[in-house]
C-alpha cells in the first residue's frame, strides 16, 4: 500500500500512464484497508477521586471559581449554649451558637451562612464515569455530653435546623435530631457537585440538669463509593 | 396546448439540473493518507479535571489533557500539486470529544469536534512528506471516563 502510493515516474507518457494506474489502485486499496493508517492517543484519567468535607471553619488558597485550591484544617469548632438557672426547663429550645467563622462558601465566595447562629457544612465527590451513588456523610455521636462530674446530658438533646442564604427546596444536608451513640448519617452528595447548607443548632430545654459544663465531640465522616 | 409546453421545459430543465448534482457528487473522493511516519512523543494522555471542584449544577466536569505528535504524511503521490489535506476526528467511543490543537507552521492550528474534519493544509505539494509537530488538548466529558481508551485520527485528501 506504501508502495502503491510512493512517488511515480514522470516525465513520460509511460510513466503518466503508470501514476494514473497506481492512483487508481492505491483509491482501491484504500477503500478495502485505509484504516490501518491513522494515529492514536491514548487518554486516561489521571486523578479521578477527589474528596472534599468542610464542617465550620475550612482553608482555601481562594475561590474555587477563581483558581484557588481546598486545603487541609484541623481546626475543631464548638456549638455552645448557656442556659440561665431560670430558663432550665421551660421547654423553650435553647439557640446554641459557634465560634464558627465560615460564612463564605468556597465555590465562589458567596456568603451562605451566618455567625455565629449557623456551621457551614460543605463538600463534593469528584468520580469519572456515569453518575454514581452518591457519597456518605455520617456522624459519630458519643452517647452523652459529660462534666467534670460525671453528670450527662443525653446527645438527643441536640437539634439542628438547615437552610443557607438563598436557598429554596430540600437542604443537601437536612435538619435533625443527634442519636444518643453511634453513627448517623447526615446527609449525601451526589458525584460531581458542590454540596453545602448551613446548620443552626439547638438544646431541647424540657428537663432539669445539674449545674455544670457538659461537653462531646461529634465527628462527621464523608465517605464515597 | 401552451401551458403543456411551459410545463415540459420546465420539467426538462429542473432534470438536468438533478443529473449535474449528483454527478458532481459522485466525482468526489477521499483519500485516506499514509501518515503512518507519525510518531506519538507522549502517547499515554493523563487527563486531569478543568476544575478539581465540581459546579454547584454539577455541570463542570470537563477533563483535559495534552499529546505532541511528530507527524509525517507521505503525499509523494501529489508531488507539484495543489492539495488539501484535513485531520479527521472519526466519531468514536466512548463519546463525543473535543481536541485543538497548535502547529510548528507546516499545517495549520485548529479545533474538531469528533465525528467532523478541519482543514489543515491547502497548498502546493513541494515535497514527498508533510512534517509538523501538532500538541493537542483534548477535552472530554469525565462522565464518559471510567478507564483509558483510544483516540485515533486520521488525515484525508479529497481529490
Amino acid at each position: 500500500m506504501q508502495t502503491l502510493l510512493s512517488p511515480s515516474a514522470r516525465g513520460s507518457a509511460r510513466g503518466n500512464r503508470t501514476r494514473l494506474r497506481q492512483r487508481t489502485l492505491g483509491a482501491a486499496c484504500v477503500a478495502v484497508c485505509g484504516s490501518a493508517w491513522g494515529f492514536t492517543a491514548t487518554l486516561s484519567p489521571a486523578s479521578p477521586q477527589t474528596i472534599y468535607l468542610q464542617v465550620g471553619v475550612g482553608s482555601a488558597t481562594g475561590d474555587y471559581i477563581n483558581g484557588g485550591q481546598m486545603e487541609r484544617d484541623t481546626t475543631v469548632n464548638t456549638v455552645s449554649v448557656t442556659v440561665a438557672a431560670s430558663a432550665l426547663g421551660t421547654g423553650a429550645a435553647q439557640a446554641m451558637t459557634t465560634n464558627s467563622t465560615a460564612v463564605v462558601s468556597y465555590w465562589d465566595g458567596y456568603t451562605y451562612c451566618s455567625v455565629p447562629g449557623q456551621v457551614y457544612i460543605g463538600g463534593f465527590f469528584r468520580t469519572t464515569g456515569a453518575t454514581t451513588s452518591p457519597a456518605q456523610v455520617t456522624a459519630t455521636v458519643p452517647a452523652a455530653l459529660t462534666d467534670i462530674t460525671g453528670d450527662s446530658l443525653p446527645f438527643s438533646k441536640i437539634t439542628w435546623t438547615s437552610s443557607g442564604n438563598g436557598d429554596t427546596g430540600t437542604e443537601i444536608f437536612p435538619g435533625g435530631t443527634f442519636v444518643n451513640g453511634g453513627t448517623q448519617s447526615v446527609g449525601t452528595m451526589s458525584s460531581n457537585t458542590w454540596n453545602e447548607s448551613c446548620w443552626t443548632f439547638s438544646l431541647v430545654n424540657n428537663s432539669m440538669l445539674a449545674a455544670g459544663s457538659y461537653s462531646g465531640t461529634v465527628v462527621y465522616t464523608m465517605t464515597a463509593p | 396546448m401552451k401551458s403543456q409546453r411551459r410545463c415540459g421545459c420546465s420539467n426538462f430543465f429542473l432534470a438536468c439540473a438533478f443529473t449535474i448534482f449528483l454527478g458532481g457528487a459522485a466525482a468526489a473522493k477521499t483519500i485516506i493518507l499514509d501518515d503512518s511516519g507519525t510518531q506519538a512523543l507522549d502517547p499515554a494522555v493523563a487527563l486531569h479535571w478543568k476544575s478539581v471542584a465540581p459546579g454547584r449544577s454539577g455541570n463542570s466536569n470537563l477533563m483535559l489533557g495534552t499529546a505532541t505528535f511528530r507527524v509525517r504524511i507521505d503525499v509523494a503521490p501529489w508531488l507539484k500539486r495543489n492539495a488539501r489535506i484535513y485531520l479527521v476526528l472519526p466519531a468514536q467511543q466512548p463519546g463525543p470529544l473535543s481536541v485543538s490543537w497548535t502547529s510548528q507552521g507546516k499545517l495549520l492550528p485548529g479545533q474538531l469536534q469528533s465525528g467532523n474534519r478541519t482543514l489543515v493544509y491547502s497548498g502546493a505539494i513541494s515535497g514527498p512528506f508533510l512534517e509538523d509537530q501538532l500538541t493537542f488538548e483534548f477535552d472530554v466529558d469525565g462522565a464518559l471516563v471510567k478507564r483509558a481508551f483510544p483516540v485515533n485520527f486520521q488525515f484525508v485528501m479529497d481529490e
